[in-house]
């Protein structure tokens, strides 16, 4: 068998997985046009991997790329384009700190100053993450020659490289005793969480415009007025608030119950009499007709021989 | 009106004038008849069967139910009716709503009648060749009289064997056997009525002729021993002879038919043979009954055969005359052909609705076993036709007022005009509620009945009929009359039930309901070929004609005596024999017969029977007793002084409670037949082995003296609620509630449960090391210092239960509690992970979990997309639905499930498992089926099973409302053992279109809860499940079972149930049916036993494996580290992990009760090339193909080996091998 070296643009690596299986993952080098990307996984020395096997360590990447040169890292799931699969990018959620937002999870770990409090992460063991089959991953050289070479790298099929995490069995449990982190730890994890929680939200008072008892003004001279407190959050009152089901829905609720009436009476004339006993004796018979087609139906369908 | 006018003239412009003219007068009795039916439909609502005594003049509208089929037929069916119904159409529509169920019942049932009776395109060769068998038959030349033995000698060498019954004539007779051409001829029973009704597996219509034997022949005192009857089978066999006789110019084929094998009440049967068009009535499928018959003017005087007279002398002691009632019923059966058919035609004259009736309730009996069939038949419903028409006759004429019991109320006659479905119900509701076996009903007869009602004490169930002749309940046993009560009872609850939950016409009238194993709670199949009765008269047996009918009705007797109110039926069944050859004279008796019992859950299970008192008077009721129960009786001394004769049964643990039913009618089988346990096939305990632990895990756990089983389970939940309760003053808010919601703690985990305490755990094989935890939920009272954060309040549940673990350790000593963090799959933020895992000091597991109610809101706010600021605010982030979205939701449908379904779910099952007794043991059985074909839990929640199996045991809902002793007669749906509940569920899944959905009445009428919030969100399952508080029935089946293991389990579900009818054959090993054929998956992972948690609970498990200790090497080095993992499972693991992780690839199937093996089906489509996408979300490989063509394409297709091999890699340690199934 020998199959083409590229498809769709993407270069095909083999690799063997025993020397009679073989894996085959596409590269192709990464090139995105939005900055904020590049700053992650730059182009010119990124490449682009799809189909890496589920149970891929960092590790076992940058040990398959070594002849090609330095791996700086090893990005899994970079911005998962479908929403709905559970496990996009949280490879460390576990020893990650409260992030707010999910977009550049590296980028605010550098700039948190030394006056926040820091969480103590629960341990971290070294265990394999097991993702969904054909992910891809990105995979950032030192420099661009790399890349090259990793892209002009023969089609001759490579082993798999195994990194120390444990499988199977051993790795079940590894995980299963994970899990159970010693209580202290624990402790100590919730607590700087907590702690980390209540700075944050003592940040975000102090950050907020919405200082109770000062009206808000707008560059126009407006006044804000919105609803909150037992005094609303514009002192002074006088000013109705909108109730929150208006906010909502965009509709008053005061005549939203009221039925409305309907400008005849019913019954009033003969004829309406009349229309209503006929449209009744029609309902009748058309239910009628419908049982007798359903079993017409049935016995089309030779039901109706019990035995 | 007017509207409706405009509309016309648009239409049809041209003939306005003349519409409009036609218009009024329809119009105009269109509103005179709703008026009239208004009226009337307020009486006719009340169906009741009280209610159905009309006046005459009702009775005179009511009548017309004909003419509707002919008018319905102007309108197209389906086509939009445009006009108003005429009069006559409304009245046809009124009379099918109010005189039957419904509209559509009544369609169903005219479209049903016609295809059970016989086709009249046939019947001319019938008749044909009646015509000349009448002119036959007159002609038989007369044979003089002589010597009953002679003749019968002479008849055999035509091969015609003379049937002479019980006691048999000797050579020194002095009367005489002769044949004389009959006086008459005539057709009789339902063929001459036109109201035959077509019999299962294909039996044959019967044509039933009566030849009146001339009164020449008898004499007065031929009454006696049987003298009558050997006359009547001479004149049987000698017409026997000349109608096989070539001579004789009849194709046919002749046999013998003797009724309820009672060789008394042989009848001679005519068989068609295929020849030319014009005699040949084969196609028609009927047959010709040849009966003799006695004239009204016969010499045999009538008021001998009153049931109370002795008509068998055999002893020289002239003072004992035992009555024979039997024998004088067979007897006055020679009378009566011609007095049932006049009967039936009154009958049919009176009401037009008669035929209809009669045709209706013998279909539903048939459906029932009540009538002749190749299948098991309830014994003593054979020829059981006159049987029906008596019913009949007995609620449209009345009964018989008694003269010597003035206060006894007796059954009024119905009005005439009453509908088919009404007679059909009434006569149900008759056979439900009359207590047969305790007062004999009397047909009003026009002259009064000939015998009182004190003579018929011999019989067990009485009918009389009409013309006052016979019981035409003589020979039914007792079970199977209690049987046919309880049928009906079942058929009356059906259609009474309120909701409409699948059409009750099928159930009633279209199913096969003869199945052994949904209709009877136990089932006992008995080899009576090594019977031995214990004791038998011979006046008995002459009495009821043979040897075999004896024991049948003596059986039959002492089996219900055993049981005596434990169950509401115990019947006994058999095939009905076959029509044997003319030479054999005697009829075939089946050797097999089935005792199937439907028990009475109040009584069933009672360990001690008690009898009279040991100083009793009454000697003759001691005395029975002890013969009753022989050695089993003793006389016992009871805790409030009274010394009582009495039997106990033995049982050592609660599932053989289940088989105290089954014991005593073994022993009855033993002690008075002979019959040894061999020769009884019961199955109950191959269905509790498939429950238990093995034997040589379970002997363990009781040489450790731990406390088991669920009462175990609930003992250690109380001890841990209240450890928690007490810790009030040490943890920040107080524990407001504790809900369990583990199937430990209600009754339906598959395997009694049991703690692992280390102690044990050292000397079990590491294997078998499973601790199962149990589930809870903590709920504390409600605080503002809660986070008003979803991430933020993961992490104080994370304090709560680290602060809970050290003072739950501090304070109870032996208590381990570890906080575990997730379940080790990547999960998000704010979803609920983390629990409290604690094991006590007894070794019971258990995992709790928090539940605070603000997740719910701030849950919602994520998932509410509309935005919470008013639009004129400007938003500096865009509200991105995105990773937070889908985690929302997520959380949220966890949320819901976890914390407000589950508990709520806990308390219905565990209220049922007490309500039911069979109710847990059905769940447990179901569980542990689906789990063994691979499908529980991977695919079907526990949840959806126990719902699903709810559905048998509240019905409508209606029986959880009401109090108990009305519950009592409200529970013939019910099945009353795990066995037969089993069967149902089987039978359900089979059938069940799961498109149409089921609505479980799960809570009962009492909760009018609205519906609980449900999570909305894309669902794979195809299983709609719904109760009263989960309208969309997605709750528990959003993840599965899909479209294609919805398919799976409805085909295992039908393999199961054709295996599960092997029951009849006697061939059905319950043990096979948990064993899953593995043919059609694609590859098949084979574990290593030796590396699972749970081996002890596969369904197979080699018992080697169990049994032995310290074979293997790694042996000891387990023993060291002898820990307790509660949940450990780590090929369930695996299980979970491939499943998500190739979950577009292949599906995967696996018994998470100790599976060693799993099975993979690959996704057909990815088999397929297909171009290469970037997210294809499959492991790939270039489609090789030798043209450039496919290259330039990038097509790509599975990679199956690869994958096989990262599995074999991700189970490293676990799987011992990969087999690949090549399809064939």
């Amino acid at each position: 068998m020998s199959p083409a070296s590229s498809i769709n643009g993407f270069t095909l690596i083999p690799v063997l997985y025993t020397p009679s299986t073989t894996h085959y993952i596409y590269a192709r080098p990464h090139s995105s046009s939005k900055a904020e990307i590049h700053s992650v996984l730059p182009s010119g020395r990124t490449l682009f991997l799809v189909n890496i096997p589920p149970d891929t360590t960092e590790r076992e990447l940058i040990l398959l790329f070594k002849h090609c040169g330095t791996v700086e890292r090893v990005v899994f799931d970079f911005e998962a384009k479908e929403p709905h699969h559970e496990e996009a990018d949280s490879e460390d959620d576990e020893d990650e700190d409260m992030e707010e937002s999910d977009e550049q999870p590296r980028k605010r770990r550098k700039t948190s100053k030394s006056d926040i409090p820091t969480v103590t992460p629960l341990p971290s063991t070294s265990l394999r993450t097991l993702r969904r089959t054909g992910r891809p991953a990105h995979i950032v050289f030192l420099d661009s020659s790399s890349l090259d070479r990793a892209m002009s790298a023969s089609s001759k099929p490579r082993p798999w490289p195994t990194s120390e995490e444990p499988r199977g069995a051993a790795h079940y449990r590894a995980l299963y005793a994970s899990l159970r982190p010693p209580l202290d730890v624990v402790r100590e994890h919730a607590d700087t969480s907590i702690e980390l929680y209540e700075y944050q939200l003592a940040k975000e008072k102090q950050k907020s415009k919405y200082l109770k008892g000062d009206a808000i003004v707008d560059e126009d001279g407006f006044t804000l007025v919105t609803r909150g407190g037992a005094y609303g959050k514009t002192l002074g009152g006088g000013v109705g608030v909108a109730s929150k089901r208006f906010q909502r829905a965009g509709e008053s609720g005061r005549y939203r119950t009221k039925k409305k009436e309907k400008k005849e009476k019913e019954g009033f004339y003969a004829f309406q009499k009349a229309e209503k006993q006929r449209s009744a004796l029609m309902d009748l018979k058309k239910k009628w007709e419908e049982d007798k087609a359903k079993v017409e139906k049935l016995k089309a369908s030779r039901r109706f021989k019990p035995y | 009106m007017t509207q409706n006018l405009k509309r016309k003239r648009e239409n049809q412009l041209a003939s306005r004038k003349t519409r409009k003219v036609e218009e009024e007068p329809d119009d105009e009795t269109a509103l005179d008849v709703e008026e009239h039916g208004g009226n009337s439909g307020a009486e006719d609502g009340l169906s009741d069967y009280g209610d159905m005594i009309e006046d005459d003049a009702e009775a005179e509208w009511g009548g017309v139910t004909g003419g509707q089929a002919d008018v319905g037929e102007e309108h197209r069916p389906g086509t939009k009716p445009k006009k108003p119904p005429t009069g006559e159409e409304l009245r046809a529509i009124k009379d099918a709503a109010d005189l039957f169920r419904s509209g559509s019942f009544k369609l169903q049932i005219d479209a049903l009648l016609p295809n059970i009776r016989p086709k009249a395109s046939r019947i001319p060769p019938l008749d044909r060749i009646l015509l000349s068998l009448h002119t036959f038959l007159m002609g038989i030349p007369s044979v003089s009289p002589q010597h009953p033995l002679e003749a019968a000698r002479k008849l055999l060498k035509k091969g015609v064997a003379v049937p002479y019954s019980l006691p048999l004539p000797t050579e020194d007779t002095n009367w005489k056997v002769a044949f004389d051409s009959p006086s008459d001829i005539t057709l009789a029973g339902s063929w001459a009525n036109k109201v035959s009704v077509k019999l299962k597996d294909g039996l044959k219509f019967g044509v039933d002729l009566a030849v009146e034997m001339p009164n020449s022949l008898f004499q007065e005192k031929d009454y006696l021993n049987g003298r009558f009857f050997h006359k009547r089978s001479f004149y049987l066999a000698t017409i026997a002879a000349a109608i096989q006789n070539p001579k004789s110019g009849f194709n046919v084929e002749v046999y013998y038919e003797s009724l309820l094998e009672d060789v008394r009440l042989t009848k001679l049967v005519l068989i068609p043979k295929s020849d030319g068009p014009h005699t040949d009535f084969t196609k028609l499928n009927a047959q010709v009954n040849i009966i003799p018959v006695l004239s009204p003017s016969s010499p045999i005087p009538l008021h001998r055969l009153s049931p109370s007279h002795s008509n068998i002398r055999i002893s020289a002691n002239e003072d004992a005359k035992p009555p024979t009632p039997l024998y004088n019923n067979a007897l006055l059966r020679s009378f009566t052909p011609k007095s049932h058919l006049l009967t039936t035609y009154s009958l049919k004259e009176e009401s037009p609705a008669f035929a209809d009736a009669l045709t209706l309730l013998r279909i539903w009996a048939n459906q029932r076993g009540f009538s002749e069939g190749s299948r098991f038949c309830v014994r003593g419903f054979e020829g059981s036709g006159p049987f029906w028409v008596g019913l009949l006759a007995l609620l449209m004429k009345g009964e018989e007022p008694r003269a010597s019991d003035s206060k006894y109320t007796k059954r009024r006659p119905l009005g005439k005009g009453l509908s088919s479905y009404q007679l059909f119900k009434a006569a149900l509701d008759c056979l439900a509620k009359h207590p047969f076996g305790k007062s004999p009903l009397f047909v009003k007869a026009k002259d009064g009945h000939r015998f009182p009602p004190e003579e018929y004490e011999g019989h067990e169930a009485v009918l009389v009929d009409s013309g006052s002749f016979v019981n035409l309940l003589s020979g039914v046993p007792l079970g199977s009359v209690k049987l046919l009560q309880y049928e009906a009872s079942k058929t009356l609850e059906i259609l009474n039930e309120t909701t409409i939950t699948g059409d009750p016409f099928t159930e009633v009238f279209l199913k096969d309901n003869r199945d052994l194993s949904t209709r009877f709670d136990v089932v006992l199949r008995v080899d009576l070929s090594s019977a031995k009765p214990r004791s038998s008269s011979i006046q008995t047996t002459l009495d009821s004609g043979s040897t075999s009918t004896a024991l049948m009705s003596s059986l039959g007797s002492l089996v219900s005596r055993g049981l005596g109110d434990r169950v509401q039926a115990a019947a006994i069944l058999h095939p009905s024999p076959a029509a044997r050859s003319v030479s054999q004279a005697h009829p075939l008796v089946p050797d097999v017969i089935v005792i199937g019992l439907v028990l009475d859950p109040q009584n069933a299970f009672r360990l001690v029977d008690h009898g009279p008192a040991a100083d009793d008077e009454d000697q003759v009721a001691l005395n029975d007793f002890r013969e009753l129960w022989g050695g089993k009786s003793e006389l016992r001394r009871f805790k409030d002084g009274r010394i009582i004769e009495s039997v106990v049964w033995e049982v050592k643990t609660a599932d053989e409670r289940a088989h105290v039913p089954a014991m005593i009618v073994q022993h009855i089988l033993k002690r008075h037949f002979g019959l040894e346990e061999d020769a009884v096939q019961s199955w109950q305990s191959s269905f509790d082995s498939v429950l238990r632990l093995p034997e040589s895990i379970s002997s363990k756990y009781l040489a450790s003296g731990v406390s088991t089983g669920f009462k175990g389970a609930m003992t250690a939940f109380d001890n841990l609620v209240k450890a928690i309760k007490a810790l009030d003053d040490e943890l920040p808010l107080t524990l407001s509630t504790v809900s369990p919601t583990s199937e430990l703690l209600r009754y339906t985990s598959v395997f009694s449960p049991v703690p692992l305490p280390a102690s044990l755990a050292t000397s079990m094989p590491p294997y078998t090391r499973y601790l199962t935890p149990i589930d809870i939920v903590l709920e504390f009272e409600k605080s503002s210092k809660w986070p008003d954060d979803l991430r933020a309040i993961q992490k104080i549940k994370l304090a709560f239960f680290e602060r809970l673990a050290s003072v739950l350790m501090e304070s109870v000593s032996g208590l381990k509690a570890n906080v575990v963090i997730g379940a080790g799959m990547q999960e998000s933020d704010i979803i609920d992970k983390a629990y409290l895992e604690i094991v006590t000091s007894e070794g019971w597991a258990f995992s709790a979990r928090i539940w605070h109610d603000r997740e719910a809101t701030l849950l919602d706010r994520i998932i509410d997309d509309k935005q919470k600021v008013m639009p004129h605010i400007a938003t500096t982030k865009e509200v991105k639905k995105g990773k937070d979205y889908s985690e929302g939701l997520l959380a949220k449908e966890l949320y819901i499930r976890r914390f407000i379904h589950a508990p709520h779910h806990h308390r219905a099952i565990a209220a049922l498992c007490h309500r039911f007794t069979a109710f847990s043991g059905t769940v447990r059985l179901v569980k542990r089926w689906l789990a063994s074909h691979w499908l529980l839990q991977g695919h079907i929640t526990e949840e959806a099973v126990e719902i699903i199996c709810a559905h048998f045991f509240v019905g409508d809902g209606r029986k959880l409302a009401i109090d108990a002793d009305a519950e009592q007669a409200a529970s013939h749906l019910v099945p009353s053992s795990k066995e037969r509940g089993f069967a149902t569920v089987v039978q359900f899944l089979a059938e069940w279109k799961w498109e149409d959905g089921l609505f479980v009445h799960l809570y009962g009428p009492k909760s009018p809860e609205s519906s609980k919030p449900t999570a909305k969100g894309p669902t794979e399952g195809v299983w709609s499940i719904s109760t009263e508080v989960d309208s969309d029935g997605r709750m528990w089946t959003s993840h599965g079972p899909d479209m294609v293991v919805a398919f799976r389990v409805r085909a295992l579900a039908k393999a199961t149930w054709d295996y599960l009818q092997g029951l009849e054959q006697g061939q059905l090993n319950v043990q096979s049916m948990f064993i899953h054929p593995t043919d059609d998956y694609d590859f098949i992972v084979q574990l290593d036993p030796m590396a699972l948690a749970r081996y002890h609970h596969n369904v197979a498990a080699d018992h080697s494996f169990l049994s032995k200790q310290g074979k293997y090497a790694n042996q000891q080095q387990w023993e060291v580290n002898a820990d307790v993992l509660p949940g450990f499972d780590p090929a369930r693991f695996l299980f979970s992990d491939l499943q998500r992780i190739y979950a577009d690839t292949f599906k995967i199937f696996f018994d998470p009760y100790g599976g060693d093996r799993f099975g993979g089906v690959w996704d057909p489509t990815l088999r397929q090339p297909r171009p290469f996408r970037v997210l294809g979300g499959f492991s790939s490989i270039p489609f090789a193909k030798e043209s450039d063509k496919a290259k330039e394409k990038g097509l790509v297709t599975l990679n199956e080996e690869a994958i096989l091999g990262e599995i074999e890699r991700l189970g490293t340690g676990l799987i011992k091998r990969i087999t690949v199934q090549s399809k064939s």
